[in-house]
């Protein structure tokens, strides 16, 4: 779904600080989304957690950084980490290359993946979400 | 005839006088992780001349080789032509500001300082849950870096103090602005000034800084000039705790990364090292060290306009480090180890720290 310019996926469920969710199995599959790694411009870094590090709801649990801005990545359930994508090691920009492929960033297994049902998701939703975004950023410009 | 750029009225015979031995070339740090010859010292100094000969202009063309320096000074110490390379770059960037060509990040910082009071554009920093701008001997000066990236050693720093029983202050501190006058611009006065305000309204007669960049801009800059006038003593905290004995050892292998702007700018080299070798017996040089260290990368506005060719050089540091088999790295910079840390890979299993927070984590364990 293509939104202002922006690719937001509508199958995707996504956590307020705009980081999408998917499911992968037994596991959920989280990434950046385009509105994010465009405010951000080219990423420099990701931090990559163990594998079995506890994630909390809402609870920031690694840094994401390009040149001078820090962002805070926040947990979109509880759970842990169960994989991370070893090419942000070295190529961080995948991000911005494919922050819904190549770019993804954590695998988590989640204590109850009924928690997603209370991320954003739905069409509806998502574009309600996205615009009240954007116009609160452009009022922070 | 005159010309019409300070770094030509102030450095043509220096410039003139590089003989292009290359001895620069095996030492920069940026030409180590890029392998581009115009991006080192010698490359920059054949720029500058054809600039002096008319051939060039100061232009846009010329903002990737001209800001791409970490003004580590390496060339300059290893320069047998004693061209003083990192203050002819600094010359240059400021008339490439006048004629209208600079980086946009630098651009962007100078505009940040207008409206902030840190480069990073945010709010109010942490407070570390201690009373600010109250009378004490001295003043603890964080710096932006340790106060909006590195927060966590900051907060084992002033543990640290809080253990050694120092009377310091926090207060309400804004950037220093120095690094303004590594990428083309002037210190903002009004930054300095309110800096100069807080200080003296502590009492304090001695200033503690965590940043040996800020402690050189105090130290250095006629900005800052009423502090040394009043007697003030501006001192980073690797001077202010060498001779303290803190009655704590580690058996880890334990290297130490000279920060450019402590070591190479300042000369400070051996006080980090007695605190290390009392604290880790089982201390290694790297095979780079004190004049001849190799950048981590994050100097001269490089981290913010160049990040990729930033953590590369930082990565090569810390091959070095692997090399030697260290198991903790210290430093006494906090650029150095967010650089330093955002570039260690998983399968790197050392730990990077500023001494301070280390030997917090001892006498923690200790306890």
């Amino acid at each position: 779904m293509e939104m202002q310019g922006y690719n937001m996926p509508e199958d995707l469920y996504y956590e307020e600080n705009h980081f999408w969710v998917k499911e992968e199995g037994d596991l959920l599959v989280m990434g950046m989304d385009d509105f994010a790694q465009v405010m951000a411009g080219e990423i420099v870094y990701v931090q990559l957690p163990d594998d079995g590090k506890e994630i909390k709801k809402g609870k920031k649990f690694a840094k994401i950084e390009s040149g001078k801005w820090l962002g805070k990545v926040f947990a979109p359930v509880n759970g842990k980490i169960a994989g991370v994508n070893e090419e942000l090691e070295t190529h961080p920009g995948l991000i911005n290359d494919d922050c819904y492929g190549k770019g993804w960033m954590y695998k988590i297994q989640p204590d109850d993946k009924g928690e997603m049902e209370t991320l954003i998701h739905g069409k509806e939703a998502i574009e309600k979400w996205l615009a009240a975004e954007i116009e609160k950023y452009a009022e922070g410009e | 005839m005159t010309s019409n750029y300070e770094f030509e009225k102030e450095f043509r015979e220096q410039i003139l006088r590089c003989s292009r031995c290359g001895f620069c070339q095996a030492v920069c740090p940026v030409f180590g992780a890029t392998l581009r010859p115009a991006l080192n010292a010698r490359g920059k100094m054949l720029i500058l001349k054809e600039v002096m000969d008319g051939k060039l202009d100061l232009n846009d063309e010329l903002i990737e080789t001209l800001f791409q320096c970490t003004t580590c000074a390496t060339c300059y110490k290893n320069c047998p032509s004693g061209v003083n390379v990192p203050e002819i770059i600094k010359l240059a960037r400021k008339d490439m500001v006048r004629a209208g060509s600079c980086h946009p990040a630098f651009k962007g910082m100078n505009e940040v300082l207008d409206k902030h009071t840190n480069i990073y554009a945010e709010g109010e920093p942490e407070d570390f849950e201690r009373e600010k701008n109250r009378q004490a001997e001295n003043v603890y000066f964080v710096g932006c870096v340790g106060l909006y990236r590195e927060d966590e050693s900051t907060s084992a720093t002033l543990d640290l103090l809080d253990r050694l029983k120092v009377d310091y202050t926090l207060i309400d501190e804004v950037c220093c602005s120095g690094v303004l006058e590594d990428v083309g611009y002037p210190i903002k006065d009004h930054l300095a000034r309110k800096n100069i305000e807080g200080i003296l309204a502590t009492g304090a007669r001695t200033v503690i800084t965590g940043c040996p960049y800020c402690s050189r801009t105090f130290n250095n800059k006629p900005q800052y000039a009423e502090l040394r006038e009043k007697g003030i003593r501006i001192i980073h905290i690797t001077q202010f705790l060498q001779g303290v004995d803190f009655g704590v050892q580690t058996d880890k292998r334990v290297t130490y990364h000279d920060p450019c702007d402590l070591g190479r700018h300042c000369g400070i080299y051996e006080e980090p090292r007695n605190t290390i070798r009392k604290i880790a017996p089982n201390f290694v040089e790297m095979a780079d060290n004190r004049e001849n260290a190799l950048c981590c990368g994050a100097g001269g506005g490089v981290r913010g306009a160049y990040a990729k060719n930033s953590i590369a050089m930082a990565r090569r540091r810390l091959d070095q480090a692997e090399a030697v088999g260290a198991e903790i790295i210290l430093t006494e910079c906090n650029s150095c180890v967010h650089n330093l840390a955002n570039a260690k890979l998983r399968k790197q299993k050392f730990k990077i720290y500023n001494t301070t927070q280390f030997i917090n984590e001892l006498m923690e364990a200790a306890e």
